[in-house]
């Protein structure tokens, strides 16, 4: 009887933990619905960052970029062997907008996009190897 | 603009030169990308003039004289020139022949912006890694001015580690030496190749190699446009180094 009863205390204890799981993840889910997230680039250079709800709070639709210039599958345009600068000044992906008049140019404010190596591991939580430079000697 | 600004000599405080000080050698990787001090006049002064690199190199009679110019603003931390010289070189995962550090700075009140600073042996006019190894394992190629390491000549004391105001050599066990940046010259300089590993991996341009002694290379023309401002990593410590940095 007291097996029994650990073993439907273990049954019900996971019942109740997946439930708060797939709680938690719908959550999630719906706010990536609501604005997109956050998209992290990381071809052809390591890495890019874009807000979603930075755009959205400065009130543009979900049509001002999809699905022209961006597909909303995100990954899509990284496919694109011309998803680079050269294709930006050119006004294409980012460079729609960002072409110094709609919203700053591409070729300027570089770091507040890309936020690099470092900025890639800190957001992954990726622990940095300690090279000579962090001090430890 | 915005990083011009950042570099200005009047943006850094006294407080911290002092603390820079106080700090010394240790972290040595972090203060280098924070201590920044024009050798050009700044760029609204009225009288512009471009920076004078006969003048910096007076006495030097390398021939090329192998230097690299940074245009610091170029640079998003991808990093290829970091995969690129681990590769070339063949660096361990615990050190470092160039690297890139990160700073904050402050464009205006509460508004932050992030720079990249490109690091590596700079190839010092005045080295004190030079002056201090007890072997003579560490010296200035009489003809490039690249300071090489004579690896069977280290005896590890790691004298000229501490010496380095630009954190710039690590002891390779490997080795069982220091290991440093020698500009790619023995994996393809020597072969050929005219630019080092990571100005070659660079997709921005931010490294420019070549001979600064030409004052037709790449880099010379760069360092004479007379309205852009050129700066050298902690030029206080008398080293003289040999990589210049502008925003370009």
């Amino acid at each position: 009887m007291k097996t029994l009863n650990k073993t439907l205390l273990a049954a019900l204890l996971a019942i109740v933990t997946a439930g708060l799981f797939i709680v938690a993840s719908q959550a999630m889910g719906s706010d990536d619905e609501e604005d997109g997230g956050t998209i992290v680039f990381t071809k052809p250079v390591k890495a890019v960052i874009f807000e979603h709800s930075i755009h959205v709070e400065m009130g543009m639709d979900c049509d001002s970029c999809h699905d022209d210039p961006f597909e909303m599958a995100a990954g899509t345009a990284e496919e694109n062997d011309d998803f680079n600068m050269k294709a930006l000044y050119e006004g294409k992906y980012c460079g729609m907008c960002h072409d110094g008049e709609t919203a700053f140019a591409s070729n300027t404010n570089c770091t507040a996009c890309h936020i690099g190596v470092k900025g890639y591991n800190r957001m992954m939580g990726t622990k940095e190897k300690k090279g000579h430079g962090s001090g430890h000697h | 603009m915005r990083n011009e600004q950042s570099v200005r000599p009047d943006a850094i405080t006294d407080q911290e030169r002092r603390t820079f000080l106080k700090l010394g050698l240790k972290i040595t990787g972090v203060l280098a990308g924070g201590t920044m001090l024009s050798l050009a006049p700044l760029p609204d002064d009225e009288a512009q003039a471009a920076f004078d690199l006969a003048g910096y190199r007076r006495g030097a009679k390398y021939k090329p004289h192998y230097g690299m110019v940074i245009r610091q603003n170029h640079c998003v931390d991808c990093e290829k020139c970091k995969e690129a010289c681990k590769k070339t070189n063949h660096v361990p995962d615990y050190g470092w022949r160039t690297t890139i550090l990160e700073k904050d700075v402050e464009t205006e009140p509460g508004k932050k912006y992030r720079i990249f600073v490109p690091v590596l042996c700079n190839h010092c006019l005045n080295p004190p890694c030079v002056r201090v190894c007890p072997t003579k394992a560490t010296y200035k190629d009489p003809k490039t001015g690249i300071v090489v390491m004579e690896y069977k000549k280290c005896i590890g004391c790691k004298t000229c580690m501490a010496a380095c105001p630009y954190n710039a050599r690590y002891f390779k066990e490997e080795n069982r030496a220091i290991d440093k940046c020698n500009f790619c010259f023995d994996t393809r300089l020597s072969k050929g190749e005219k630019l080092t590993a990571c100005a070659a991996a660079c997709p921005a341009k931010v490294r420019v190699f070549g001979d600064l002694a030409d004052p037709e290379s790449e880099p010379s023309k760069l360092l004479r446009q007379p309205d852009k401002f050129v700066w050298v990593l902690r030029p206080e410590a008398g080293a003289r180094p040999f990589i210049f940095y502008m925003n370009d």
